[in-house]
């Protein structure tokens, strides 16, 4: 009995090498596929593919753009993950980073704001706002039956709206008909921890909530839970397990990580204010980390690091040559698809280095072969 | 020349386990050919490959004599290979002659051409005498019947030969019958039979041809008409066994579990279980008999708090258990092992260690203040996985990577590991092996004698008299019968009542149902 801790830990490095090997096998053939649609759609393709490459580190800066990305997609992928480990779909991060974001708006344009609470409070504040947001779709699936995916989506866009005709009528603004807020008081700001970079305390979170989302999932008996729930419902009541608790508090939980992510947006160096529409579709592609993460929340930022990394690539890609950032949405559904399929190194070996004798055999057993 | 020939076939599975290891295998044109083994050596594996699910590490398939690969099931059906699972692949909401062409539809322009389509499906049941309605949906039919669709689709496809998983495992005894008679006379029509089971007395009766494997190996093939149930059964284990449980006397004056007027009414409205009273004493095992459907399940199910009931009381241990919660009343000393392990008795996804400590999360031994003590959950795994000779890599193995016994064995280590006052067991052997059933009843008896009350329902008649110290029999959610196990109670006795044909009168079921 005594080595079956070293065959544990063998075999979980083996899935970790195998996992990751796929991400990046998936990210490889993303990549062939976006460099032959950038051949076609670009007049200098190299150098717009280069850029896609490169562009992230070519400056001080950029990096900042890079890291501030990275911070922001691992907290919406540790949101996401969360629910997606409960089997819960709700797809309520957006509205949720809009009505943390509001939150944290009327904290720090408060009286509050101006004084050294305005970020503990603007953070508290909104992530109360999340989790109160992402309870709504939870409670209305436990008790109504309502799917929580509709819910979580219409959700998301009554926040948006919300966020929208808040900020053009009754937020405090520099002047009329601008769709952003007074600038925060200093105070009620993070603080650049690289100056002149948007590098803020958000990375701090960022690294703490992937340590305590962890920690909750594989350390805490409500986290054993929420998995056992994801993993077999019907099994969890049969073990006396509450599942719809587990599923609404999973969502709630989920939904402070969501209210968090908006304060750190309005809150951080990137705008240090509200505007409408500032998440800019960010908050979804915390689904796509997730799902590439398998909803590992230590998997998280290193998934986040990478695609962050493209995300930004294609940005800049967009600004400094002829071909529009969408194409990086060619890569991240090939992403996708090749992740969430059952894609492995098999179908590969298979599709390069086709064994003669496999191929003919089903030949002979009666033209089966396509 | 044999039809099919399997040589030399290996499997190992990613994770190391080597599920065939030079398995042989040699099928003879129009025969009925057993392959029997415990849980685990392999025969799933055998005929996942035989279908194209698995592709083996080593070894040849020859069909007719020539070489094969196949890739896929498709590959597999084009060549005539025809499989039914243990778990049915039909849709329920279709009708039976739907199922049956689903994805080689007789077409009429681009349109199905439901009459012939109806036509065909009925031609087939009729010629091999596999009796079903081709109209109605395949939900609405009972599991013998679903059984016959999926033949029957196999057969739409040409199937030449026949791989049957356990086909047994999920049939009431009369359905069994019916369904050797579709064997036998798809036999005599030139079709080949691969029969998969765990029941000896079964294969003794209908195969031709018997190999038998055991951990992951070809241990022979035999002709059936040269072996016995005892030598068969020393072959598969590799030792003698018997099947027959040794109970102690028990003192059975405690009544620790019982129901009143219990109704329970199904989420379609319809009453299932119609004032059941019923007492279960420490240290006796009370079987639930009945055909399938008749309240045994959803009996099980409100005593275990997993079904609201409509009226009756119900006590565990002289505590008003009916507003109870699950986790409560498993703190009266409650246990429950239920019908189907995959669905509800684990979460497959998960370890073995997080499976075995699932019902246990409000126990300071493995949680305190919210937070898990994995060292000693890990530790009560290993203690488990020893004592329940559960054949797993480690605790943290996830459980679906394991065989459907060890699976088993998991759910029954979990629920049994501490004495329970109140046991509640659903198809413990359903599907289970030779070995594993032997030690499944010996576990459950073990518990009736160390004071367990058990509450026991099962398809599988034998089972319930072996263990059984009464027997009750259900119709319609009622109790219609009531007996003291005795050698002389026959099966053919609970038929009568099981079917409605017969009812006891209070009198005659009194002695019964102390």
């Amino acid at each position: 009995m005594s080595n079956i801790p070293a065959i544990d830990r063998a075999s979980r490095w083996k899935t970790i090498r195998r996992e990751t090997l796929r991400a990046l096998a998936a990210l490889a053939i993303a990549l062939l596929v976006t460099f032959i649609v950038v051949l076609f759609t670009s007049k200098a393709p190299f150098e717009a593919f280069t850029q896609l490459l490169t562009a992230p580190v070519s400056r001080v800066r950029t990096v900042g753009l890079w890291i501030d990305d990275v911070v922001k997609l691992t907290i919406t992928g540790l949101a996401f993950s969360l629910v997606f480990q409960a089997r819960q779909f709700s797809m309520g991060v957006q509205g949720q980073v809009y009505i943390g974001a509001l939150a944290a708006t009327y904290v720090a344009l408060s009286p509050l704001g101006a004084t050294w609470a305005g970020i503990p409070l603007g953070i508290t504040a909104a992530m109360l706002a999340g989790a109160v947001y992402g309870f709504l779709p939870g409670i209305a699936k436990a008790k109504l039956g309502a799917n929580e995916i509709v819910s979580s989506l219409m959700l998301n866009y009554i926040a948006i709206e919300l966020c929208n005709f808040l900020v053009r009528t009754n937020l405090p603004k520099p002047q009329a008909g601008v769709l952003t807020t007074n600038d925060f008081p200093d105070s009620a700001v993070f603080p650049a921890l690289v100056a002149n970079t948007r590098i803020d305390l958000g990375l701090i979170f960022a690294l703490v909530a992937v340590v305590v989302v962890w920690f909750a999932l594989y350390r805490t008996s409500w986290g054993l839970k929420l998995r056992l729930v994801g993993h077999n419902a019907r099994f969890a009541e049969y073990s006396g397990i509450k599942a719809t608790f587990i599923m609404v508090s999973a969502m709630t939980a989920s939904g402070a990580l969501g209210g968090l992510l908006g304060s750190m947006f309005v809150q951080g160096q990137t705008y240090g204010k509200l505007t409408v529409l500032f998440e800019g579709g960010l908050a979804f592609e915390g689904i796509l980390v997730a799902i590439v993460a398998r909803s590992r929340p230590l998997a998280v930022p290193v998934v986040a690091l990478f695609y962050g990394y493209l995300r930004q690539g294609a940005q800049l890609m967009n600004i400094r040559t002829d071909v529009p950032a969408e194409v990086i949405g060619v890569v991240t559904a090939i992403i996708i698809l090749l992740v969430s399929s059952s894609f492995s190194f098999g179908f590969i070996k298979k599709l390069f280095n086709r064994d003669p004798a496999r191929v003919s055999a089903p030949v002979a057993a009666g033209g089966a072969a396509k | 020349m044999a039809l099919l020939e399997a040589i030399g076939i290996g499997k190992t599975y990613p994770g190391g386990v080597v599920a065939n290891d030079g398995v042989n295998l040699v099928i003879e044109p129009g025969e009925v050919h057993a392959v029997v083994g415990e849980n685990g050596a392999g025969k799933s594996t055998l005929m996942k490959i035989l279908f194209g699910i698995e592709q083996p590490n080593a070894g040849r398939l020859l069909l007719d004599g020539r070489e094969v690969h196949f890739a896929n099931p498709r590959e597999a059906i084009d060549a005539g290979i025809g499989m039914v699972f243990q778990h049915f692949s039909l849709v329920p909401t279709f009708s039976v002659y739907e199922n049956v062409v689903l994805g080689s539809e007789p077409r009429n322009g681009i349109r199905l051409d439901r009459q012939r389509a109806i036509a065909e499906v009925q031609e087939l049941s009729e010629r091999f005498r596999l009796k079903v309605d081709p109209l109605p949906p395949v939900r609405a039919l009972p599991v013998g019947q679903q059984q016959r669709v999926e033949i029957l689709k196999a057969l739409y496809r040409n199937a030449r030969i026949l791989i049957l998983d356990e086909p047994t495992a999920v049939l009431a005894p009369q359905e069994v019958q019916e369904l050797f008679v579709a064997i036998r006379s798809l036999v005599a029509q030139g079709k080949t039979v691969i029969f998969i089971a765990h029941k000896l007395p079964e294969v003794l009766e209908i195969s031709n041809t018997i190999t038998v494997m055991r951990q992951g190996k070809t241990v022979g093939q035999v002709k059936t008409s040269e072996v016995t149930e005892k030598s068969l059964a020393a072959m598969m284990v590799g030792r003698e066994v018997s099947l027959r449980v040794e109970r102690k006397q028990t003192d059975q004056s405690e009544c620790v579990a019982s129901v009143e007027g219990l109704r329970v009414v199904n989420a379609r409205g319809t009453e299932v279980v119609a004032g059941l009273d019923l007492n279960v004493h420490a240290g006796e095992i009370v079987g639930l008999v009945g055909v399938e459907g008749n309240g045994q399940a959803e009996t099980l199910e409100a005593i275990a708090g997993l079904r609201s009931i409509a009226e009756g009381t119900i006590t565990i241990a002289n505590e008003n258990a009916a507003s109870l919660s699950v986790l409560e009343r498993r703190g009266l000393g409650l246990a429950s092992i239920p019908e189907d392990r995959i669905a509800e008795g684990l979460a497959t996804g998960s370890s073995v260690a997080e499976n075995l400590v699932a019902t246990r999360l409000n126990d300071r031994r493995y949680v305190r203040n919210g937070l898990l003590d994995l060292k000693a959950i890990k530790a009560h795994a290993t203690k488990l996985i020893e004592q329940f000779s559960i054949r797993v890599g480690g605790p943290s193995y996830a459980v679906g990577t394991l065989s459907g016994g060890n699976m088993q064995k998991v759910v029954v280590a979990r629920e049994l590991c501490e004495q329970p006052k109140l046991l509640l067991v659903n198809q413990p052997t359903r599907g289970v092996d030779l070995g594993a059933t032997q030690f499944i009843w010996r576990t459950i008896t073990d518990a009736r004698d160390k004071g367990a009350a058990v509450l026991l329902s099962s398809a599988d008649l034998s089972e319930l008299l072996a263990l059984s110290d009464r027997l009750v029999v259900l119709y319609r959610g009622k109790i219609v019968a009531a007996f003291v196990n005795t050698p002389d109670l026959t099966p053919e006795t609970l038929g009568t009542y099981m079917l409605g044909l017969s009812t006891q009168t209070a009198d005659e079921m009194k002695a019964a149902l102390k």
